[in-house]
């Protein structure tokens, strides 16, 4: 089951995947074209590196054969082709610092929109907190500040030296009252005179007398 | 003939299962169980060859000859029918794609086009390729690709790879300008 919706999924040869908008730029496909061409000369350095090689070994060969002359000519078409391989590294980087190039120039073109953007925000906040609006509600507040300063000059005009007087008295009353006052007509029980067992048995013997006296009566 | 060398020099590590060694495993079993056990083993077999030799083409009367179906030292081979049927079988399961009508070469692979996907797009993270274009050839064959799985991949994998990570949304194929489609390029997303 699973390997047949693997098939579904991964079959179908070469299909291409489904059609949208495209996310390539003109500038995505400009890089491209570059490494390209980069590929194609590093397929070709490739080449000359294997060329290189058998040029090495066919020399090698021709000396062992004693054909030096032949075997010269060949080294000299091998110092050749190193000769092209060193242009061909500088046609590379030539490429490479083009795409470097092109690929920071996107970044900066990315920098430039993201600055836009925050430009015509902020113009969009300016627009609602308007010049005027901010005046206003600047003359307003302080017209208010005023406003208060004079209620706050009245009321200070009403208190005279008595209210201040009062306001002093009322404060030292509010102090003194959460102590509380010591009762100065407290009872205080008296000092006992005799040994507490005694005065028990002292009474023992009165509750008797009195038992005594009803039993007479 | 170096070719020859370097993949008797990279057979010298591989595991073979038991089975290679015992003769009634290259002949087709007709009991239904044991012939279904026979095709998974040659499936898994198959499978773990071409990664071993990290080949991905196979050319089925070439194939015939190679290790995988001919052990020389058990005396034993398989007919080009019973490779077909393996292959068959390896289509079914989503691992191999014949190439033309006649069933005479197969594309094989050993891991899911998604997989190499998803191998390829690590690498293009890490590298920091993300939202940059680069060439299939880059992927296959270039110079920072070195130490990758997938290096010397052959292109139709890669290819086969960048549109399962299209259909995931992770990156755009871009085709090439070469009728064989060799020049062609993918651009990651992250």
């Amino acid at each position: 089951m699973g390997a047949f919706f693997a098939r579904l999924r991964g079959g179908g040869g070469g299909s291409e995947p489904p059609a949208g908008p495209s996310r390539v730029s003109e500038q995505d496909r400009a890089i491209l074209q570059l490494k390209r061409q980069r590929d194609e000369l590093n397929k070709y350095q490739k080449r000359i590196n294997t060329q290189i090689e058998r040029e090495k070994g066919v020399a090698k060969k021709l000396i062992q054969d004693g054909k030096k002359d032949r075997a010269k000519l060949l080294l000299k078409k091998k110092r050749y082709l190193e000769g092209l391989l060193d242009k061909t590294d500088t046609q590379i980087d030539n490429l490479m610092q083009m795409v470097e190039t092109l690929e920071y120039t996107q970044i900066e073109m990315k920098v430039v929109e993201g600055l836009k953007q925050g430009n015509e925000c902020l113009q969009e906040m300016h627009k609602i907190m308007s010049l005027e609006d901010v005046e206003k509600i600047m003359d307003e507040t302080q017209d208010a500040i005023a406003y208060q300063q004079e209620i706050d000059e009245l009321l200070g005009q009403n208190l005279t030296g008595e209210d201040e007087e009062a306001i002093a008295a009322e404060l030292e009353n509010i102090l003194t009252a959460d102590i509380p006052e010591v009762p100065v007509t407290a009872e205080i029980p008296e000092v006992p005179t005799h040994e507490p067992g005694a005065l028990e048995e002292e009474e023992t013997e009165k509750e008797k007398k009195k038992e005594q006296a009803l039993e007479v009566a | 003939m170096a070719v020859e060398q370097s993949l008797s020099r990279a057979l010298a590590s591989f595991q073979w299962p038991w089975q290679y060694e015992f003769p009634p495993f290259f002949t087709l079993q007709t009991n239904l169980d044991t012939r279904n056990k026979q095709m998974d083993a040659w499936c898994d077999l198959t499978l773990a060859y071409y990664r071993h030799i990290k080949a991905f083409t196979m050319d089925v009367n070439e194939a015939q000859s190679s290790p995988l179906f001919n052990n020389s030292k058990a005396n034993r081979k398989l007919s080009v029918d019973f490779i077909r049927l393996i292959l068959d079988t390896l289509e079914k399961r989503g691992n191999v794609e014949w190439q033309d009508t006649s069933k005479s070469r197969c594309l094989i692979m050993w891991r899911s086009p998604q997989e190499w996907g998803q191998l390829i797009y690590q690498w293009a993270c890490d590298q920091g390729l993300g939202s940059s274009v680069c060439t299939l050839y880059e992927i296959h064959s270039g110079e920072y690709a070195t130490e990758q799985e997938f290096y010397n991949m052959e292109p139709w994998m890669v290819k086969k790879a960048i549109v399962a990570l299209a259909r995931e949304g992770k990156a755009e194929y871009i085709p090439g300008t070469a009728p064989d489609d060799s020049d062609a390029g993918v651009k990651f997303f992250t």
